[in-house]
């Protein structure tokens, strides 16, 4: 397994590569930075070139795309303008651990998305916990009473919380569940942020306003994943293995849970494996609602001023949790099929 | 499974703590008050036991780039520096300039403007000082420009500091700043905000640049009624008052700005009391502010939604050559109509660039008025009429059918579909582009369509360079082209006698001169009908009921800050 782990890294360099070209291509062609560094303004002419210059934006793409790569430590650079590049460059590059700095925030990306991470974390992980947990007990009761009035029930009221848009259901909760309740005079939820100026930023007002939130983000995917579960709990329930445990005097619970369950979950575990790469990303639609500083806002707001190196830090630390969690994906599987084996 | 929950609920905690923990509020930095120590008498946020504390809640639909002065043309972070920094002279509700830093506003009757208008001498109040106790003196004034002019400082703007060949300090409290050339627009473009030297220049000294400054995004150290105490990235700033402050303290403890970039977000935070001031609030979420409670206040800013034409032989509709054509323009579409039913009549129509700075608009100008009739009249006289019966007028062969473009702003949309409907019964076709806002505005260098000059009418919001009445960007050697393709005249208009106007007034230091200069490009931009006035784009905010003696401006906005209460 040791060797098959290392195997898949190396493989994956050379990919991070070719997925650092391509993105940084793409990225270098969504927007010019500085056309929105004057204000409500046209950025005048003189600043403009003075400061793609500075900025280093006014080299070729592939000299910038080498800078990112290695730095420009071993380069001068033309500050002034007169045409005599005079002064060394100190990036360092991404393979040495710089992934530069922002053009717009003026410090280093990965300071930048570390302050970031951990909000993103705490709703996405709260989240995800709520859709599996939830969809588990929704899926297995809804397979175990498989076209009783609670499974069409339940299978109706997701079947609408999956046709709405996340931006709807977040909208509608904040305005039931702020607004209205308030206008009501019954305890109502915080609309924005993360807690209230005038209490202080404590645990519980943090929790307090996450619940919109969270209650947006795991009422889709929810849906898809309870229905997904009862889907594969049902064909695995109709196998003959299942029905020896029964015939053997197994409890129910044992069944359900130690026979059925495990291995009902693999193809669920490859969903779950292609997911969370994907919550370092954040929810970009809910934070934005909710006003949550999240990786999604973060991502969102520096596409919106073309801030190439925070863009690429992001997308190059999704990339490389893919690439992990795809490998740890594989692992989890021979640990829950003893029949998989990855090595000869 | 149980291990990955156990997993799950362990991180789902230490986020929690980790977030609880790290971002409660912290004291200023110590390192950046200098020898004096804190200056930011501070109080912790979690005060339940302190009911009195007067927090308000600003809403700003976008975060901080920076909070530096000179390295940002942000509005948003401009707001700031009537908190923890100053203007030198700063501006009202009416947008007339009064002294803040100085004694006096420079003139040529007190001395402060030489008779060849180069020199401009400033006197500082003598009891004016930073956070930490430490005097701000002509020196910073020095310092500020030197940073602006520094090749090494990434700043957004070096205007109009790189106008300037020396700034130099007679006493501690004068400063002396000498202009290459005579430079009219002094009073509107300099001194927006200070740098404290004695924070920044030993690291411009040691590193030689103060780009990667913590000050930057941390001015702990400031001259304004607030000092900086706080900013969480994408989720808020704080403020609290300075007890060191020189002038009136202010009345309310703590400015705490949360960034929430939803509109719709925001008017429900405004609604539910979450919030006691709301920033860019859309005319259509006006009416419900209303009904809960707020007020809203609406201050002009030199902005105003215009329509350009492309007078223009290579670019541009034929028809639009000729100023008759361009007068039916005006004259079939109702912009009274679109204020009063579109913009609920909180604007106005503009009848000149200078609507917003009465001085300047000397003799007030009055709209060409709503009359289809004069325009089909206008039409015929200039030989465009609809022989063929297809409901569009044409001449020699050519359609009047134009191509007019703007972004995907619900309130131009909604304009382009009236107009397009009015301009439709006079016998003018016009065909209406919403584009997204990047794609618009993107630079000549990367195609963008407005700075191409690609339709016969743009539309955007627009002014002169407010306070100042300066208009540079008409210059003809403005036009963008392959050679200059950082033009800005992206109106493509080269008027010889508009240009000798522009480049003259941007000389004159004599207001009364320039007043006349002006008055004579503003009844030529009428006269030629360059430029169709829609509505005024003020700054739009609402304002909770708790929220007392609020004042804005259109150029320094929260000019009373300190005068600010809170009631409940």
């Amino acid at each position: 397994m040791g060797r098959y782990i290392l195997k898949r890294l190396l493989q994956g360099i050379p990919l991070l590569f070719f997925v650092s070209l391509i993105l940084f291509l793409l990225m270098m062609n969504m927007g010019d930075p500085v056309a929105t560094m004057g204000g409500r303004r046209v950025t005048r002419s003189s600043d403009y070139e003075r400061l793609r210059r500075q900025l280093g934006l006014d080299k070729p793409i592939y000299i910038q795309y080498l800078y990112w790569l290695i730095g420009n430590d071993w380069a001068k650079t033309d500050l002034d303008g007169d045409g005599i590049a005079e002064t060394p460059g100190t990036r360092h590059g991404i393979l040495r651990g710089d992934f530069g700095t922002s053009l717009l925030a003026r410090k280093p990306v990965l300071e930048v998305i570390g302050e970031r991470l951990p909000n993103t974390l705490m709703l996405m992980v709260a989240s995800e916990f709520v859709i599996i947990l939830g969809s588990l007990l929704v899926g297995i009761y809804s397979a175990l009473r498989q076209y009783s009035f609670m499974d069409n029930l339940l299978t109706a009221i997701l079947f609408i919380a999956y046709s709405m848009p996340i931006f709807f259901i977040a909208l509608i909760s904040m305005y039931v569940f702020s607004v209205l309740f308030k206008r009501w005079g019954l305890p109502y939820l915080p609309t924005v942020g993360m807690f209230d100026p005038q209490a202080g930023r404590t645990t519980a007002q943090v929790l307090w306003h996450m619940v919109l939130p969270v209650l947006s983000i795991s009422l889709i995917s929810f849906a898809a994943y309870s229905r997904y579960i009862r889907s594969t709990m049902l064909e695995v329930m109709s196998q003959d293995y299942i029905r020896t445990a029964k015939s053997k005097g197994l409890p129910g619970r044992e069944v359900v849970f130690i026979h059925a369950l495990k291995n009902a979950s693999l193809p669920i575990v490859t969903v779950i494996g292609l997911d969370l790469p994907l919550l370092l990303g954040g929810a970009v639609v809910t934070e934005r609602i909710f006003a949550w500083p999240g990786m999604g806002r973060l991502f969102l707001d520096h596409v919106d001023r073309a801030d190439l190196p925070v863009v690429m830090g992001i997308l190059m630390l999704i990339a490389v949790a893919v690439v992990v969690f795809q490998i740890i994906t594989d692992v989890v599987y021979a640990w829950l099929d003893p029949r998989i084996r990855y090595e000869k | 499974m149980r291990m990955r929950k156990s997993l799950m609920f362990f991180l789902v905690v230490v986020a929690l703590i980790l977030s609880a923990c790290g971002g409660a509020p912290t004291p200023a930095s110590p390192g950046e008050q200098g020898a004096a120590g804190p200056a930011v008498t501070e109080q912790p946020a979690a005060a339940p036991s302190q009911p009195e504390r007067k927090v308000a809640t600003l809403i700003y639909t976008q975060e901080f780039d920076n909070l530096a002065p000179l390295y940002t043309s942000m509005w948003f972070v401009w707001t700031t520096w009537q908190m923890n920094n100053h203007w030198a002279w700063e501006f009202d509700e009416n947008n007339e300039p009064f002294p803040r830093l100085v004694t006096e506003i420079p003139s040529a009757e007190n001395g402060g403007i030489s008779e060849d208008g180069r020199v401009i001498t400033m006197k500082l109040r003598d009891d004016i000082k930073w956070s930490d106790d430490t005097p701000l003196t002509a020196d910073d004034f020095i310092f500020t420009w030197e940073m602006a002019v520094s090749p090494s400082n990434t700043v957004a703007t070096t205007y109009p500091y790189d106008a300037i060949e020396s700034v130099t300090a007679l006493d501690p409290q004068t400063v002396v700043v000498t202009f290459t050339d005579p430079f009219a627009p002094w009073l509107a473009t300099l001194w927006h905000g200070i740098l404290p030297a004695h924070v920044l220049r030993p690291i411009y000294e040691a590193e030689g640049t103060i780009d990667n400054a913590d000050w930057l995004r941390n001015p702990t150290v400031g001259c304004g009624p607030y000092s900086f105490a706080e900013w969480e990235s994408g989720s808020y700033a704080r403020f609290v008052r300075n007890e060191n402050y020189w002038g009136t303290p202010a009345k309310i403890d703590e400015i705490f700005i949360r960034f929430v970039p939803d509109d719709a977000s925001q008017v429900a935070a405004l609604k539910a009391g979450d919030a006691d001031l709301g920033t860019f609030i859309s005319y259509a979420d006006v009416p419900g502010l209303k009904d809960a409670g707020l007020s809203i206040m609406v201050e002009p800013n030199g902005y105003s939604e215009w329509m350009f034409f492309m007078v223009n032989e290579e670019k541009g509709h034929p028809a639009l050559l000729d100023v008759r054509v361009r007068k039916a323009i005006a004259m079939a579409i109702d912009r009274e109509g679109i204020n009063r039913d579109l913009l609920l009549g909180l604007t106005k129509v503009p009848a000149s660039f200078w609507d917003a700075l009465p001085y300047y608009n000397d003799p007030p100008l009055e709209n060409y008025p709503y009359d289809p009739e004069a325009a089909k009249a206008l039409l015929d006289e200039a030989g465009w009429v609809d022989a063929n019966g297809d409901g569009v007028r044409e001449k020699d062969g050519v359609d009047l059918e134009i191509d007019h473009a703007t972004t995907i702003r619900e309130i131009r949309q909604d304009a382009q579909a009236v107009m397009q409907q009015q301009l439709a019964t006079v016998g003018i076709k016009l065909n209406v582009s919403p584009v997204d806002d990047t794609l618009y505005f993107a630079s000549y260098a990367e195609n963008g369509p407005a700075a191409r000059g690609e339709f016969d009418i743009q539309e955007w919001s627009d002014g002169p360079l407010f306070p100042d009445p300066d208009l540079y960007y008409w210059l003809c050697d403005q036009i963008p082209t392959d050679e200059n393709p950082v033009g800005e005249n992206w109106f493509y208009i080269c008027d010889e006698e508009l240009d000798s106007l522009i480049k003259l007034q941007s000389t004159q230091v004599d207001a009364a001169e320039r007043q006349k200069t002006i008055s004579q490009i503003n009844q030529l931009f009428y006269d030629q009908v360059y430029i169709i006035g829609l509505w005024q784009d003020p700054d739009v905010y609402a304002v909770g009921s708790r929220l007392k003696n609020v004042k804005f401006s259109g150029v320094t906005m929260f000019f009373n800050i300190s005068e600010w209460d809170l009631e409940e």
